[in-house]
């Protein structure tokens, strides 16, 4: 399907399969519903629907800054390439703290399969930037609370099916 | 086989269930429950907390593998119920009825979805020039210095949005007119993103997707740059699956 979006006058003769960012929300929002009495809860799966949320958001804005960045003429300062310029966007207040977490379950959402790699041309900003803030987030990580924790475990399992 | 908690996927007809090669969550293997014609697809889950966000890729993996030989309604993600015979004692029997006749409905037919976004650049300059009194307020703010401006800096915003929202309005309607009659069913979603014009989500007939896609190339060719037209499929019927189901316990209240 990369060939298809290539093309941009012939794109839209067909429908484009899925990525995972395209139905996230529906994933998440729509279906059956089971009565809340017969359901087992689970602890976790309400987090898990909030972070995949913000790893939507997230994408979402990278998609922007490449977009914009595409717009603009980088010959004249090549050093400044999109990396750096999603390091210095990302780092700053709030957004560094949660920005681990982000990679690391942006990288179980979308990473480490190649059906999207291929198709979602849109992930190699993430994907660019990803080693430096995880390793910024690993040593940040154990200070802060509970929601932190379960954000290093998704890496831990990210990483053992990485090795499997 | 029937031990421990189970996570459900979807509900399809029986005949239709075939083995699932994509892994579940936790990566179990999938398997279906059956009851009277209908089938549930699940994967057992162990302990409690499925805090993985791998899940949800899981989850929709086995969707769109069956999908693409069945009509199954998509459960929403993070159901687990007690164990298999619970999925026939309170899913399937109960609203086997419901079920039934919704696959019935849906059958042969797929969710398209079309979404549609602006460039904001292009939008922000159109509402300028078509929106006088906005312009004005806009030329009156540049004189200002930034705090004084404050409020009328609110005020304006609030003006560009409510002009962007009619305008989202109209774009929704027209996409609405070119392709509802080509469809058996539409939904206006939740917009996700701030430059978002629309999120419509259609059922399609298996074989009419060519001729809704040719509506979907001429729709883009008709909005020009204006909006950009994303369009996805085939997808399960996720937004046409909206029901609530209940347990036999709970049809009194």
């Amino acid at each position: 399907m990369a060939i298809a979006q290539a093309t941009p006058r012939g794109y839209l003769e067909r429908p484009r399969p899925s990525g995972l960012a395209d139905v996230i929300d529906v994933i998440l929002d729509k279906g059956l519903v089971i009565d809340a009495y017969i359901r087992v809860s689970l602890i976790g799966i309400e987090i898990l629907t909030i972070d995949a949320r913000i790893v939507i958001a997230s994408v979402d804005t990278y998609l922007r800054f490449a977009e914009a960045v595409g717009r603009l003429d980088l010959r004249e300062d090549e050093s400044q390439g999109l990396p750096e310029l999603m390091e210095s966007v990302t780092s700053g207040g709030s957004k560094s703290k949660t920005q681990g977490a982000l990679e690391g379950v942006k990288e179980t959402l979308f990473g480490g399969d190649e059906e999207e790699e291929e198709e979602e041309e849109k992930e190699k900003a993430p994907s660019r930037s990803r080693s430096r803030s995880r390793s910024r987030s690993s040593s940040s990580g154990s200070s802060s609370s509970g929601s932190s924790s379960k954000r290093s475990s998704s890496s831990r399992s990210r990483s053992r099916k990485g090795s499997s | 086989m029937s031990e421990g908690s189970v996570y459900v996927y979807g509900v399809l007809k029986a005949q239709a269930a075939k083995s699932v090669s994509s892994s579940g969550v936790a990566s179990a293997p999938v398997r279906d429950v059956q009851h009277d014609g209908l089938a549930a697809l699940v994967s057992t889950v162990e302990g409690g907390a499925l805090a993985a966000a791998r899940e949800v890729r899981a989850h929709w993996k086995v969707l769109e593998e069956t999908s693409a030989s069945a009509t199954v309604l998509p459960v929403r993600f993070g159901t687990v119920l007690e164990s298999e015979d619970a999925v026939r004692s309170t899913l399937l029997e109960p609203n086997a009825e419901r079920l039934s006749s919704l696959l019935d409905e849906l059958d042969g037919r797929v969710q398209l979805t079309v979404k549609g976004g602006y460039d904001e650049e292009l939008l922000l300059r159109a509402v300028m020039r078509e929106a006088p009194a906005i312009a004005a307020m806009n030329d009156d703010l540049r004189r200002l210095p930034q705090d004084a401006g404050y409020y009328g800096r609110i005020r304006l915003g609030e003006a560009v949005a409510a002009e962007v929202d009619r305008r989202r309005e109209q774009d929704t309607g027209l996409a609405l007119d070119r392709l509802a009659p080509l469809a058996a069913g539409s939904r206006s979603e939740a917009l996700s993103a701030a430059d978002a014009a629309f999120n419509l989500a259609f059922l399609v007939e298996r074989d009419r997707i060519d001729g809704f896609s040719k509506a979907v190339a001429e729709l883009a060719r008709e909005f020009g740059e204006r909006v950009t037209i994303r369009y996805v499929g085939p997808l399960p019927p996720y937004s046409f699956a909206e029901m609530e189901l209940t347990g036999p316990g709970a049809k009194w209240d």
